[in-house]
């Protein structure tokens, strides 16, 4: 399965957009926006909005959060804005300033 | 080692990307593209940005200027219109260019070819040596009298002659006249 990784070491300024699954591992600022799944891995640092399925975030991530499917904040992320998705989990020792949005 | 960065085939880039490490572009990149690694446009890439890199290799297309430090390697299925600069550069049977290319660009690391115009012009004038920035000037005006094709070798320095003869710009007749 083809992907797309911003490495650590890379600094992305405007927009991706995806048809297939995106690791973060460097910076995004822009906007993000994925069909398949979206992770936000330690260390990386994304001041964008972002949309699509599945995500996981260990990193930082300022800007709105879209997902068709689920959210995943682990230990160690920092999110701040709105997280809107179908169910969202938020591991003790992530940090989140936002709105919640989930279908209930 | 550095993360390798990968835009992946079925993803659309518009954006500035720069930064430290690897790229490899199989899908489509607008824009501005700055690494200090290699960059690598695969066959499946659709590039419209400028590229700098340390080494950059093309299998695909790409629109825009090409520029490296150390070499950009041209495989066969790169499509390249826009101007290629580094000290060493190798179109392989198979690549296609249509821009200035230049070998031995300024900022590289010191050649006989290079330098030799860069002391007339400076002894002339009685200027200490010149910055790196300097040899530029010279490559610019001496660029139009340049033959076509001059400076390019095949990977490996074998001199084949090029199987794509590398155009300048507005040359399309010239070739289709040749062939």
């Amino acid at each position: 399965m083809a992907s797309t990784v911003i490495g650590a070491n890379i600094t992305i300024e405007g927009e991706v957009i995806a048809d297939e699954d995106v690791v973060v591992q460097g910076t995004i600022r822009g906007k993000l926006s994925a069909k398949e799944g979206v992770t936000v891995e330690s260390g990386a640092v994304v001041e964008a909005d972002v949309s699509g399925g599945p995500m996981t975030v260990a990193g930082q991530v300022t800007g709105n959060v879209t997902s068709t499917d689920r959210v995943e904040l682990q230990s160690g992320a920092r999110v701040v804005g709105n997280v809107k998705a179908a169910r969202i989990t938020i591991a003790d020792g992530a940090h989140f300033k936002g709105n919640v949005d989930m279908d209930v | 080692m550095a993360t390798a960065t990968i835009i992946g085939r079925d993803t659309r880039v518009h954006a500035r990307v720069s930064g430290a490490g690897d790229i490899e572009v199989q899908g489509h990149l607008e824009g501005e593209l700055t690494v200090g690694g290699e960059a690598r446009i695969e066959s499946t890439a659709t590039v419209a940005a400028d590229v700098r890199a340390r080494r950059i290799v093309v299998r695909g297309a790409v629109k825009g200027d090409l520029s490296a430090d150390e070499s950009i390697l041209l495989e066969d299925g790169a499509r390249v219109v826009g101007d290629v600069r580094a000290p060493r550069v190798a179109i392989a049977p198979g690549g296609l260019v249509r821009g200035y290319v230049e070998t031995q660009a300024a900022g590289a690391k010191p050649a006989s070819r290079a330098v030799t115009p860069a002391r007339r012009v400076d002894g002339v004038r009685a200027v200490p040596p010149a910055p790196k920035s300097k040899p530029a000037v010279v490559h610019v005006a001496a660029k139009h009298a340049a033959p076509k094709g001059r400076g390019i070798t095949l990977a490996g320095g074998k001199a084949p002659p090029p199987v794509v003869p590398v155009l300048k710009k507005g040359t399309k007749a010239a070739l289709t006249k040749r062939r």
